[in-house]
């Protein structure tokens, strides 16, 4: 262990832990998912860096969104968001969520994620290999230490714009805002 | 080997001179081993996958769907195939598949549904009418299966221009920050 740290880590124990777990909520969409399970299991090993997959978002903190997107599972993604607690990381892979990769012209893939939630990272690739996941994890833990890693707060903030986004994308959603003072403001 | 896949030709010969004998205005042509192409009037449709039904051809792949913009016409494509029953036995008939085409037009785009034939058409029929917009008459429920949003055109026709609509939806959406600026 290096002793130099331990000052650093005494000043904020909890972004500390909040780094070196991550409890992280796959979303199978589009081809990334087949990257997971190597990363997961004993080949790369994910839980070297913390990572363990968890049943729901609502115990998680790391959201990987694995491909591309269509209009239909934008709604899960945008509920499965809104479950999990604060404070909590988006990554997505892939070209796909970026601008809509090989699909930018299709009828039903959305082109970039990020006006609909907040996005911290993305993994650039078609797809990315389990190492550049690890990459952008490790790369995820420096953003943490800077403060930059603040999308869940974005979305607290800007969560007038990103509902009226939503919405003019999906005419009326069926689930009721989650922070209601900001509509209301 | 060579006498197995002569037997198999000749039973798909065989079958080519019963229907050959029994429908009018069908033009049957057979590319390769065990597979026959069976390209028809739409009115013979229906008597045609009995016929095969009957014949032995009792598994139903598929119902497929091209947009043939030029002719301005829909060709429905039906594709059936026969039971392997026994890897031992391995006949002639269960190797074979059988395409059976026909065209529709394009401005009356409806067909009859061959639910009562093969139960299985039916989330086929379902998906071609939801992404070509062909009406299946007869056809218990044509509600949405996989798409939720409205398409004025539904999607998979030609003349619908995926770039425009790409631009008109989710190029018309803006990002955050074009929103907080533009509320200021």
């Amino acid at each position: 262990m290096d002793r130099n740290k331990i000052s650093k880590w005494l000043k904020n124990p909890g972004k500390m832990a909040h780094k070196y777990s991550f409890h992280v909520v796959y979303f199978c969409t589009g081809c990334g998912i087949i990257e997971i399970p190597p990363s997961i299991t004993a080949r790369w090993d994910a839980e070297r860096f913390g990572i363990i997959p968890v049943a729901t978002p609502r115990q998680a903190n790391l959201f990987l969104i694995t491909g591309y997107v269509s209009t239909k599972t934008l709604k899960a993604i945008i509920r499965t968001y809104e479950q999990m607690p604060d404070p909590k990381y988006t990554v997505a892979l892939g070209s796909c969520p970026i601008n809509g990769g090989m699909y930018y012209d299709s009828y039903n893939t959305i082109t970039s994620l990020d006006k609909y939630i907040p996005v911290d990272g993305y993994i650039a690739g078609c797809m990315p290999r389990p190492e550049a996941i690890f990459i952008g994890v490790t790369h995820l833990w420096k953003l943490i230490d800077m403060d930059k890693a603040d999308g869940y707060k974005r979305y607290r903030e800007d969560y007038v714009h990103y509902r009226a986004n939503q919405e003019q994308l999906f005419g009326e959603l069926e689930w009721p805002p989650l922070f209601i003072k900001e509509i209301v403001k | 080997m060579a006498s197995i896949i002569h037997k198999g030709n000749s039973k798909m010969t065989d079958l080519k001179q019963m229907l050959l004998s029994g429908f009018d205005d069908i033009n049957i042509n057979i590319p390769e081993d065990n597979r026959m192409v069976v390209s028809t009037k739409k009115e013979s449709v229906l008597s045609i996958l009995i016929y095969l039904k009957k014949f032995g051809y009792n598994h139903f792949a598929l119902v497929s769907c091209n947009d043939w913009i030029d002719d301005n016409e829909f060709e429905l494509i039906y594709i059936v195939s026969a039971y392997q029953k026994n890897d031992e036995q391995y006949q002639d008939i269960e190797k074979s598949s059988i395409i059976v085409k026909t065209r529709i037009s394009r401005e009356k785009a409806k067909f009859i549904t061959i639910i009562d034939i093969f139960e299985n058409a039916e989330p086929y029929e379902r998906e071609i009418h939801e992404m070509f917009g062909i009406n299946f008459e007869g056809h218990p429920r044509l509600t949405p299966l996989m798409l939720e949003r409205n398409y004025k055109i539904p999607p998979f026709r030609k003349d619908f221009d995926t770039n425009k609509y790409v631009e008109n939806t989710f190029g018309k959406i803006p990002s955050i920050k074009e929103r907080k600026e533009g509320n200021k």
